[in-house]
């Protein structure tokens, strides 16, 4: 078996234990790494090559000289008996949103492209004094703005390791896909409308998006700061939990971290869920959609298979023990995506407020009379379109006179939508659930360029996994089966207020019950390709 | 006398004297270094950064508010304030938009003719000051050493009616931070920033009319002439026909003047919006009323208290509670005194106020403690020594720290009142000095002060004047 | 029917926050923001009584979760010349920008 076919767990095992050095596990990443991603993403990418349409092109930066560093030292430390940490050796990547000290900080945008960061964000100081090595930065939607990653300044950007004609799903594209093609173990993602989720559905693997302020936002570019999660990305469910495991926790650093006690989430990981109360909503079960020429907004069922997978993995549950709940009401989870298209919007325009030319990044080389048209030069010529669209939105409805209509009503439609998931995990309501099962995502992976120009229906990508965001409880996908065109399906599955612990065990189950299924014997079209 | 009454609302910002900035741990007084030295990620803005809030900026804030009779919110929230300025970092200012800390207030300000008047507060809240920027060459130079230094602004009501008044309020204010110690309040150095408000209406009238805004004031004497200015030129504006507009007007001290400098019809749109990177500020019953308890009297509470329980002139009050150390002082000197609190103000505010200037220290830093104080002149009422020898004793205990007894009996300075040793001394001086005899029983009596000064002289100062006075009297009568 | 976001509010807009288009650009996002709008519109369907609030966030703090204030101790930065050094334009300790654009009207 490939040094890179084993999973993190068993990768951080053999590196403690002196059956592997973490330089061997960095150099088959490389190597890997080498044979299946193509160039990196370049500002100005230029043509694609055939070779570039066939290649995943996860990566923006590739920190080779630092990560050698760190395996060397890693294995120094086991040569003199000290602890190396849960994640020895393990080799993983970091969206390129998040602040990594001394490497380019880009948010995939123009932006920031010559950005380097001075300091490093506290879920990555973590990872890395837990004992992993970090690859490199990985690519994603510009400023996390997208849900296919297509949106990044630095092209080729990612494709779908299952089929490179299609996206990876955004905006944490690069990390899922690199996880898929096995371009290291584990990936750190952010979810703010499902970012992390819907990508690792497109890509057959597990993304969690935690509660919000189970880790620390310390360091990472924000988009939405009442949304934003930072996550595991990773192949199998014990290596999302051992992931967290790491990250997790209060920060000083951080006012929104929570500080409540982090479990050891691999602790009876394998406890199964007998008797736990798993829910299905009919409001999940349908798809939401702009009509093209009217933009009023239409129902339509979910496709066949994905309806198909959803409801095979409610019954592989049941087999397992699990109490099947149907027709939990969700009646708010609908205006998810008009919710986010405000909240989100406003705080994304603040964000950004601050990449003006001043202090850091990108300044327009060309001339400009006073401030005023340094400014308007700097950011029109810095940022893509996906930046300037949420800017221009969150101006507009947090302005002074339509601020009461558009944000305070969607500020409170939001608590409408958490009330909803109250009301479901209520130990004494009317559904009292352990967890709420849906599908991840309306579609699988589709083509690139298929729709990316209509931002309505690129937004739409996110409805089922939007409603978590909006009420900060935690939520999964795990690989659920593939379509007839053989790309993955992910299931969904959310749970209460720091109950990622019911996710897990209930992931766990559901692989162990899986695992000799033939989906899951199919390696992505790139692994084959490249004799992997 | 006008037919128009001027109406004037003052804007301060005040920042607090923590050790660390609001949202960071960077240090809240960087006066004297380098630009760009006293940063961090987040005060300069860096992407990825978020704020943690000061709890001592939280505890100060409440303090003035307290002080001021506001309401501290036991919930409140902070907002953004968004715009684009190059010495504001993230494009936005953490303030406090409509929940803020404080709510209501108001100071009773003292006027000249006994009565007060009520100043209304209508915003009492924290927020983060922004950089700072010099302007060179056409270029704009921008320092974040000040980015993030807590601020709590506080905002009047229109309800100053003059220039003086306005003015008092900044020295009663001013007093009351440093009072309360949670600002140096020193408006050369920025810690305490005001914009005025200004505008007309005729004497009668309860309505208010367009105001302008008088910005880049750093002094209180600016304060008082910029606001007299514009009243004069709105006054004339309005006496000739003319409207006044709401211009922005900035203070030119250097030639005294008022420039204009922008309209003010468009408001920008802040678009506020409660910061997300910050719970909202939950402060519990026991932490209030903890703050509330921990209020000192407070000045002008203290003045009142001196005029009535010591019988104080308000002259004296007002001088002797300037400063919170000195009105300490003058209390522990009167409780080892015991005397005439009248003797002891007076005592202070000559010779003790001249030591504090010259030495350019505060009371509580003296070496000459209150007791030492009072045991001066306790030996100066009893005659042990004489009022000069005292005033000169008070330097000796400042720069020794000796107790002025211990000095009084190392030196001799006991005043010399013992008849006997005086008539020798007067007995020699008159044998040595004929002429001047002479001329003094010839009816040159203007010599009795040069006759006085050789005395005061031989017993080195330490004579006493008036047991003097009459046995020289006596001696050159030729009752010897 | 009218769009919502006319050309004469997307120029403000645009002023707001600080940028400049062409008109290709500007007619472009000017479309993609007046379609969205139209989800959001879905939001004045939603019934909502007097008393809901507004939730800033969605999970609820409680005295367990919610970190505590800042203890007032001087941290100082390691690197504040490494921010510096990311300054686009920089001189003698100074961030640089040209100048402010004055209306001074007199």
């Amino acid at each position: 078996m490939a040094i890179l076919d084993h999973s993190a767990f068993e990768i951080a095992k053999k590196v403690q234990r002196g059956e592997l050095t973490a330089v061997d596990v960095l150099t088959a990443a490389l190597d890997h790494v080498a044979a299946v991603d193509g160039r990196p993403g370049t500002l100005d990418g230029g043509a694609l090559s055939e070779e570039d349409q066939a290649k995943v092109h996860a990566f923006i930066t590739l920190t080779e000289k630092r990560a050698r560093r760190q395996a060397e030292a890693i294995d120094e430390r086991i040569r003199t008996g000290e602890n190396v940490g849960p994640l020895a050796g393990v080799p993983i990547t970091i969206k390129d949103i998040y602040c990594v000290k001394d490497t380019p900080t880009t948010a995939a945008s123009r932006i920031l492209a010559n950005f380097v960061a001075p300091y490093t964000a506290t879920p990555v100081e973590r990872l890395e004094a837990a004992g992993a090595v970090t690859l490199g930065k990985v690519n994603l939607d510009e400023f996390t703005y997208g849900s296919s990653t297509e949106s990044s300044a630095f092209q080729p950007s990612t494709r779908n390791p299952w089929d490179p004609a299609r996206v990876p799903g955004g905006s944490s594209g690069g990390s899922t896909a690199a996880v898929a093609a096995r371009e290291g173990c584990l990936s750190l993602g952010t979810d703010t409308a499902g970012s992390i989720r819907q990508p690792a559905a497109f890509c057959g693997v597990v993304g969690l998006k935690p509660t919000y302020g189970r880790v620390s936002r310390y360091g990472l570019i924000a988009f939405g700061s009442s949304l934003d999660c930072p996550g595991p990305v990773a192949r199998d469910v014990r290596d999302a939990a051992l992931m967290l495991s790491v990250m997790a926790g209060a920060d000083p650093r951080d006012s929104t971290a929570a500080t409540l006690p982090v479990p050891n989430y691999l602790d009876g990981i394998d406890r199964g869920v007998k008797g736990m109360r798993i829910g299905l909503s009919p409001d999940y079960m349908h798809i939401n959609f702009p009509d093209p020429d009217t933009g009023d907004i239409l129902s339509q069922s979910l496709p066949d298979e994905i309806r198909a997978a959803t409801l095979r993995a409610a019954e592989t549950l049941a087999a397992q023990g699990a109490e099947i709940i149907e027709n939990v009401s969700m009646p708010n989870s609908a205006y998810g995506i008009p919710v986010y298209f405000v909240i989100s919007r406003v705080e994304a325009a603040s964000n950004l407020h601050r990449f003006d030319g001043v202090k850091y990044g990108y300044r327009t080389p060309s001339e400009f009379r006073d401030l005023h048209e340094m400014y308007r030069k700097t950011r029109a010529e810095g940022f893509g379109l996906q930046p300037k669209l949420r800017i221009l939105m969150g101006m507009y409805v947090s302005a002074a006179q339509y601020s009461e209509h558009y944000y305070q009503r969607a500020l409170k439609v939001r608590s409408m939508i958490r009330s909803d998931f109250e009301t479901a995990f209520d130990p004494g309501g009317p559904y009292q659930l352990d967890a709420l099962l849906t599908p991840t995502t309306p579609t699988t992976a589709f083509k690139i360029a298929d729709i990316y120009g209509d931002s309505v229906l690129m937004q739409y990508a996110d409805q089922f996994t939007v409603p978590a965001n909006h009420a900060g409880v935690p939520a999964i996908s795990i690989p659920g089966g593939l379509s007839s065109e053989g790309l993955p399906i992910g299931i969904h599955l959310i749970a209460p207020d720091f109950a990622e612990t019911t996710l897990f065990r209930a992931g766990y189950a559901f692989e162990g019950a899986t695992a000799d299924a033939d989906w899951r014997k199919v390696k992505p079209r790139v692994l084959l390709q490249a004799g992997l | 006398m006008s037919e128009y009454e001027a109406v004037i609302g003052l804007e301060t910002h005040i920042q607090l004297n923590t050790t660390t900035k609001i949202f960071c741990g960077c240090k809240a007084d960087s006066w004297e270094e380098p630009p760009n030295s006293n940063i961090c990620p987040v005060c300069a803005g860096l992407p990825g950064v978020l704020p943690v809030l000061n709890e001592q900026a939280v505890r100060k804030g409440a303090l003035l508010g307290a002080a001021m009779q506001a309401e501290i919110r036991l919930r409140s929230f902070f907002d953004r304030k968004n715009y684009f300025y190059p010495d504001l970092p993230k494009g936005y200012q953490i303030s406090q938009f409509d929940q803020a800390l404080a709510s209501g207030g108001y100071l009773d300000l003292p006027m000249p003719d006994g009565a007060s008047r009520r100043v209304n507060i209508t915003k009492l809240h924290l927020e983060e000051d922004a950089g700072k920027t010099k302007y060179e060459g056409g270029l704009r130079y921008v320092d974040f050493n000040r980015c993030g230094v807590p601020l709590v602004e506080m905002v009047t009501e229109p309800d100053l009616r003059s220039a003086d008044e306005a003015a008092q309020y900044l020295i009663r204010l001013r007093q009351l931070l440093r009072w309360l110690g949670i600002s140096e309040a020193d408006m050369e150095k920025g810690h305490l920033r005001c914009d005025a408000n200004v505008s007309i209406r005729p004497v009668g009238s309860r309505d208010l009319f367009t105001k302008t805004e008088i910005k880049n004031v750093n002094s209180i004497e600016a304060v008082r002439a910029a606001i007299n200015m514009e009243i004069q030129r709105q006054i004339a504006l309005v006496e000739g026909g003319g409207r006044v507009e709401a211009w922005t007007l900035d203070w030119d001290d250097a030639h005294n003047r008022l420039k204009k400098m922008r309209s003010k019809e468009t408001e920008a749109d802040y678009r506020y919006f409660k910061e997300p990177d910050l719970l909202p500020l939950v402060l519990s019953e026991d932490w209030r009323a903890e703050v509330l308890e921990s209020l000192p009297e407070l000045p002008l509470e203290r003045r009142t208290r001196f005029m009535i329980k010591y019988g104080l002139p308000e002259y004296d009050a007002d001088i002797l509670t300037g400063d919170r150390p000195l009105s300490n002082y003058f209390e522990a000197a009167l409780e080892v005194y015991g005397g005439d609190p009248k003797v002891l103000s007076n005592w202070i505010m000559n010779d003790v106020l001249r030591m504090l200037n010259e030495l350019g220290i505060s009371a509580d830093k003296l070496s000459l403690k209150p007791g030492h104080l009072a045991g001066v002149i306790k030996m100066v009422d009893k005659g042990a020594i004489n009022a000069p020898t005292g005033k000169s004793l008070l330097v000796k205990v400042q720069e020794s720290g000796k107790p002025p007894e211990d000095i009084v009996a190392a030196e001799g300075l006991a005043q010399v009142s013992d008849d006997s040793a005086l008539i020798q001394v007067i007995d020699e001086l008159l044998a040595a000095n004929p002429d001047e005899v002479a001329s003094y029983r010839g009816g040159k009596e203007g010599l009795f002060g040069w006759f006085m000064g050789q005395v005061m002289r031989e017993t080195r100062g330490q004579a006493d004047p008036g047991r003097t006075r009459e046995l020289l009297m006596n001696a050159l009568k030729g009752e010897g | 029917m009218s769009d919502e976001i006319t050309p004469e509010l997307f120029t403000k807009l645009v002023d707001l926050a600080a940028f400049a288009f062409d008109p290709t650009e500007a007619a472009y996002l000017r479309q993609e923001l007046n379609n969205q709008l139209k989800a959001i519109h879905q939001l004045e369907g939603v019934p909502l009584s007097n008393d809901v609030p507004p939730a800033a966030h969605g999970v609820t703090y409680t005295s367990e979760s919610r970190p505590p204030l800042r203890q007032d101790h001087w941290g100082p930065c390691e690197n504040p010349d490494e921010i510096l050094a990311q300054a686009p334009q920089s001189e003698a300790r100074y961030f640089v920008v040209p100048d402010i654009p004055h209306t001074e009207l007199d």
